[in-house]
């Protein structure tokens, strides 16, 4: 991109000193190391077996080896450029393993990263933690505890990874915590079907479970649960790879030492880990027994239990302070530990134990406009005080519309209505008695009394809600996404049972008028006829073979309107084709909107990984350019920005001895951007405890020419947008409403919503 | 002491691209395999608590035995450092060793060393097993053998197999199974030299094998022979052990200690995550049924499946003993919102039971973690949480 040539760095905003979770990776420049190809023959998959055999020539390469399971690195080089070397597998099959010289790197040579990191693990080991997944957990720092009848224990590790940044090499380590969860499969099915409601258990627990992962000690490995076989049972037997028959109780027992005890218990049943490479490929499904299957992650039960979930926070979300603290902690064990410190030498590697220090720019806040008040977000990055009792900035009017209510809940539906008439007269929404209607309180009752009830005029349905049961509230949404496209609201009774009732209720009432298509604040952006558009994904849960998109654009130059569109695709496929029609149907939108079409279109695409860029810029971004020429060829400019939420970046504000996190509208784009991209950080939103996770943001693509600056401040303008809260949140608004969307669509509806509904925002 | 080609042995070094494979015996499952089956079933036999494996190679034996709950020392010696290092992460718990502990400890330590040296810490054990070792020993050290693991070592039981030399007329162009073996015997040669061990330092000696010959020839007997030593007087008792000195002569390359029922921490989890348990599913049965009440049911129960499927019933299938001695002690009770358990109710559970032994134990262990009544004889719980509120309809 010509345009930031010269410099990627903005200059807006008062500068601040900031310390990051990095440290420097020190290496010898001349220091030269030699790549080798390794190959199988025949070809070995397990990376395992492949370390071994070659193992078994240890000796002809030496200590000072990184193997990577494909290529080997030497710091010297080997005799010969190829080699064949024979290795035995404890079958008595012979493997010619072929060695090949590949090419010569230098320290800083981007393929020499993936061998630090390799490196690197094996430090970990030295410090005898313990691996799971891709993180390193120690088992000496354990916290333990009770409640909903299982005992839990969390683990301190550490996520780390070396990189080339702008500068310098750098190890990026983030503190990461393991739940362990002592609860079998079995004791859940137990528990579960003893405290079901329905009639049918079975179908209860099944829902319940599928989708969970679950960890066999007899292997250390995880599998997802797709389905209970209520038909089989551990007495049941399957053939063994020699053909002979053995129940899953004697097998289990003869091979792994495990017990069954119970007999009576279904089987999970797992399709084994889904992978691209694989899709289409038929594959025996793998019956676990749930007795000897350990539940991982949490329940239900404890993410609703404040108390519970607070006293995970207090171990779990660390405060700046205390995060520094145990990082500085992590990096001197590095230093002092006489192993790592040998096997780090070998290759003439030291890492700096101090926090890199990064210079940070914090940006004014937004202005943002509502009624005729022009307010701010305070140093917590939030108006909600600011704007109470403040008209909205574009009130839609409610004349006709429903309550229906359980038969339980009817004081909390009179006293809704009570709330309402009182909360919308100073936001300036006119309105007019709803209609109140009784029903029993299961999902058909609600569906059968709006087949009754709705008609053309109908602007709103709000469903008071006996619980949060997950499948009345699906097909309720179902119906009114689909069949019968109405703007909702769903409240469960308790929410309306709290004691700040009225807060609440003004929030209802506020979603309430944006799900009709009003609006509720204006932020000054200071640029005109641009259009901007959040994209997200969303991987069913249920059905693991879809994904679904959120597209989501800006339609008119204000930003209060948005047109919003879901596109359902087998996972794997690309967006593209959809993207054009859902861009087009955006555009004509905002024809309808304003008299003059955008000249440019800057897209926030979120829900991709760093391997992915290429076909982002290959396949969405060409397609959207192209499609943009076709209807305006010289003035149509476009940017690409990919955002990412998920980093183990960290930045800390030094605060005399203290640290706490960079204020919102911190923006960092030095030192820890990389060379090749036009990439920076912001911090916007501002939590209340723990750690701020800064987003980071990747301009893909511009031919707009925004300047640093420029895309920073608009940048951080969206993340004002977002109606559901009146604060600063972590993405640019478009990106969290395309989240939002393919969330219900995902969760709830499971189908494309009616297009009349789109373009409000019904989805909120 | 072993090398890597060792579980190859089958096969002579170098030779195998002139062999096609048809012809070569193949034991199903692999003769390897078949050695460490037959040393796990001897230890499901005897129960063996320390149990030492000389010349374990990479480990993978000791692997297999480690899932043992009898054994609580597990040692592995070889005279190749590297392939003990690298491998000792295999040994290590696993994650799921934490959530399922052990009821004993287990502790692995892996040694660099020779078999013919004398090192203190591997007096003692129940069972020393030396698979495919002794042929690796030249005429030196296999004299020094016996008079270091049978006279000072000398366990309770050991375990020596060796290659069956009257068997390789069998495999095609065979003088050694594998370039390191110093000598294969005959059935004969073994024997006489397991005798005279045996005979010379009081045990006596029962002979065996694995790899069944093929039909037709069977008097060339077992590939692998192996001969079962056992200590006359049996064990080795714990005051002679007292008089040896301090010998430590090997290097420890990796150790690791296992989560066990025996260590506080664990035991507390799993004791508290079983009364919870207990608990919870008393507490739920203890509620009123809910579903006759007014008909707002999140759905309708549906028909799924067509005929009624019985209702499945999940819960430990007690013994009648067992279900005797739960309904003879003091029952749940509710006070009000709360609801008790005496922990007398909890302890008459069998898995409770075979945790912790009596209610002092019991409240000593789970009183900071579940609240208790105010005389500590029982657990305390609300009637109803909130989660129960999530179904009240």
């Amino acid at each position: 991109m010509k345009h930031v040539k010269d410099s990627k760095t903005g200059s807006e905003g008062t500068v601040v000193q900031l310390l990051a979770n990095h440290f420097r990776v020190i290496c010898r420049p001349q220091w030269v190391a030699y790549k080798y190809n390794v190959d199988y023959k025949p070809d070995i998959e397990d990376g395992n077996l492949r370390t071994i055999l070659l193992d078994q020539h240890r000796r002809k390469f030496g200590e000072r080896h990184i193997f990577d399971g494909n290529s080997l690195l030497l710091s010297r080089p080997l005799k010969e450029r190829r080699v064949e070397w024979l290795s035995t597998t404890k079958d008595k099959n012979i493997v010619k393993i072929t060695v090949e010289f590949s090419k010569e790197l230098t320290p800083t040579s981007p393929d020499c990263l993936r061998y630090y990191n390799i490196l690197f693990r094996r430090t970990f080991k030295l410090l005898d933690f313990e691996q799971v997944g891709r993180n390193y957990y120690t088992k000496k720092k354990a916290i333990q505890l009770y409640r909903h009848g299982t005992s839990l224990e969390i683990w301190l590790g550490y996520v780390t990874s070396i990189l080339q940044y702008e500068n310098s090499i750098t190890l990026c380590a983030d503190v990461s915590h393991k739940l362990l969860r002592i609860e079998t499969a079995y004791d859940f099915i137990k528990r579960t079907s003893a405290q079901a409601q329905t009639g049918n258990i079975r179908e209860e627990v099944t829902n319940k479970l599928i989708g969970s992962i679950v960890l066999t000690k007899y292997n250390n490995k995880t599998y997802r649960v797709d389905d209970i076989d209520w038909k089989q049972n551990p007495e049941d037997t399957f053939n063994k790879s020699d053909g002979s028959k053995i129940t899953y109780i004697d097998y289990y027992r003869q091979q792994h030492k495990e017990i069954v005890t119970v007999k009576k218990q279904p089987l999970l049943v797992s399709q084994g880990r889904w992978k691209k490479g694989l899709m289409g490929t038929q594959r025996e499904p793998i019956l676990l027994i749930p007795q000897l299957c350990h539940m991982t992650g949490l329940t239900d039960e404890i993410r609703k239990d404040y108390s519970i979930m607070k006293e995970l926070a207090k171990h779990t979300r660390l405060s700046p302070r205390r995060r520094h603290h145990t990082l500085k902690e992590f990096t001197n064990t590095l230093q002092d530990n006489k192993k790592v410190r040998e096997l780090l030498q070998l290759w003439d590697l030291k890492f700096d134990t101090n926090f890199l220090s990064v210079p940070g720019r914090v940006l004014k806040n937004a202005n943002i406009m509502q009624g005729r008040r022009m307010v701010k977000a305070n140093s917590q990055g939030d108006w909600s005080r600011e704007i109470r009792e403040l008209p909205l900035l574009n009130a839609m009017p409610l004349h006709s519309w429903l309550i229906l209510y359980s038969r339980s809940s009817h004081r909390e539906a009179m006293s809704l209505k009570g709330h309402l008439q009182s909360v919308t007269a100073p936001m300036g929404i006119t309105m007019k008695p709803a209609e109140m209607i009784e029903v029993d309180g299961d999902a058909n009752s609600y569906i059968d009394t709006l087949r009754k009830y709705t008609r053309p005029t109908l602007q709103m349905v709000i469903c008071i809600l006996p619980n949060d049961d997950k499948r009345r509230y699906d097909s309720i949404k179902r119906y009114l996404c689909t069949k019968c496209p109405i703007p909702s609201q769903c409240v469960v009774k308790k929410t309306l049972e709290k004691v700040q009732a009225r807060t609440i209720v003004t929030k209802i009432a506020q979603q309430m008028n944006c799900k009709m298509g009003g609006a509720l604040w204006k932020v000054e952006t200071d640029v005109q006829r641009t259009m901007f558009v959040g994209i997200d994904c969303f991987h069913d849960i249920v059905n693991r073979q879809k994904s679904i998109a959120g597209f989501v654009a800006s339609t008119n130059a204000e930003l209060t309107k948005w047109y919003s569109q879901c596109v359902i695709q087998k996972t794997g496929e690309e967006l593209v084709k959809e993207l054009e029609i859902c861009l087009k149907a955006a555009l004509d939108v905002w024809c309808k909107n304003e008299s003059s079409m955008p000249h440019s279109v800057i897209v926030y695409r979120d829900g991709v990984g760093d391997g992915q860029l290429q076909a982002l810029l290959d396949h969405e971004a060409k397609k959207m350019s192209t499609y943009l020429k076709t209807i305006s060829p010289n003035n149509f400019t476009l940017a690409f920005i990919v955002v990412k939420k998920r980093i183990n970046t960290r930045f800390f504000l030094k605060h005399g001895s203290d640290f706490q996190n960079p204020p919102p509208g911190t923006v960092i784009d030095v030192e820890l951007t990389r060379n090749e991209w036009y990439d920076f950080f912001i911090v916007s939103q501002s939590v209340q405890d723990g750690t701020v996770t800064p987003t980071h943001y990747n301009v893909i693509y511009d031919t707009i020419g925004l300047s640093p600056d420029t895309v920073q401040r608009l940048t951080y303008c969206l993340c004002h947008m977002y109606y559901n809260l009146p604060g600063i949140i972590r993405v640019p608004a478009p990106c969290h409403y395309a989240h939002k969307l393919a969330y219900l669509v995902g969760q709830s509806i499971h189908q494309e919503p009616n297009r009349s509904l789109s373009t409000r925002l019904f989805y909120l | 002491m072993e090398e890597n080609n060792l579980q190859c042995s089958s096969v002579v070094d170098g030779n195998f691209e002139e062999v096609p494979r048809e012809m070569a015996i193949q034991f199903k499952p692999p003769l390897y395999r078949q050695r460490y089956q037959f040393v796990k079933n001897l230890v499901d036999q005897h129960e063996p608590k320390k149990v030492a494996d000389l010349g374990c190679g990479d480990t993978s034996l000791l692997r297999l035995l480690k899932v043992n709950p009898c054994i609580e020392l597990l040692v592995g010696v070889d005279i190749n450092e590297d392939k003990l290092r690298w491998r000792g992460d295999s040994l290590a718990p696993f994650l799921g060793d934490f959530l399922k502990p052990r009821d004993l400890n287990l502790t692995i330590t892996l040694y660099h060393g020779s078999v013919v040296e004398r090192d203190s810490r591997l007096l003692g054990f129940d069972l020393i097993t030396c698979i495919e070792l002794i042929e690796h020993l030249d005429s030196g050290d296999l004299a020094r053998f016996p008079e270091v693991v049978f006279g000072y070592l000398s366990p309770s039981m050991i375990v020596i197999s060796t290659p069956n030399s009257e068997f390789n007329p069998l495999f095609p162009s065979v003088t050694l199974r594998d370039s390191d073996h110093k000598f294969e015997w005959t059935r004969m040669e073994f024997q006489t030299w397991a005798l005279y061990v045996a005979n010379r330092y009081d045990y006596s000696v029962e002979f065996t094998g694995v790899g069944e010959p093929p039909a037709g020839a069977e008097n060339v007997g077992y590939c692998t022979q192996i001969g079962i030593f056992r200590k006359n007087g049996g064990k080795a008792t714990e005051s002679c052990l007292s008089e040896q000195h301090d010998q430590h002569v090997y290097k420890a390359v990796f150790t690791t200690s296992y989560p066990s029922l025996q260590q506080e921490r664990f035991f507390k989890l799993v004791l508290v995550n079983e009364v919870s348990q207990q608990v919870e599913s008393l507490r739920v049965s203890h509620l009123p049924r809910r579903k006759e009440q007014a008909g707002e049911q999140g759905d309708k129960p549906k028909d799924i499946g067509g005929s009624k499927a019985p209702v499945p019933c999940f819960g430990p299938v007690f013994t009648e003993v067992e279900k005797a001695k739960i309904e003879n002690s003091p029952t749940p009770f509710c006070v009000g919102d709360k609801f008790f358990v005496p922990l007398q109710r909890l302890l008459a559970y069998p898995k409770l039971n075979r945790l912790c032994a009596n209610e002092e134990m019991m409240r000593s262990v789970i009183a900071d973690s579940i609240p208790l009544s105010s005389d500590g004889s029982a657990v305390v719980a609300d009637l109803r949480n909130y989660f129960d509120e999530q179904f009240e309809f």
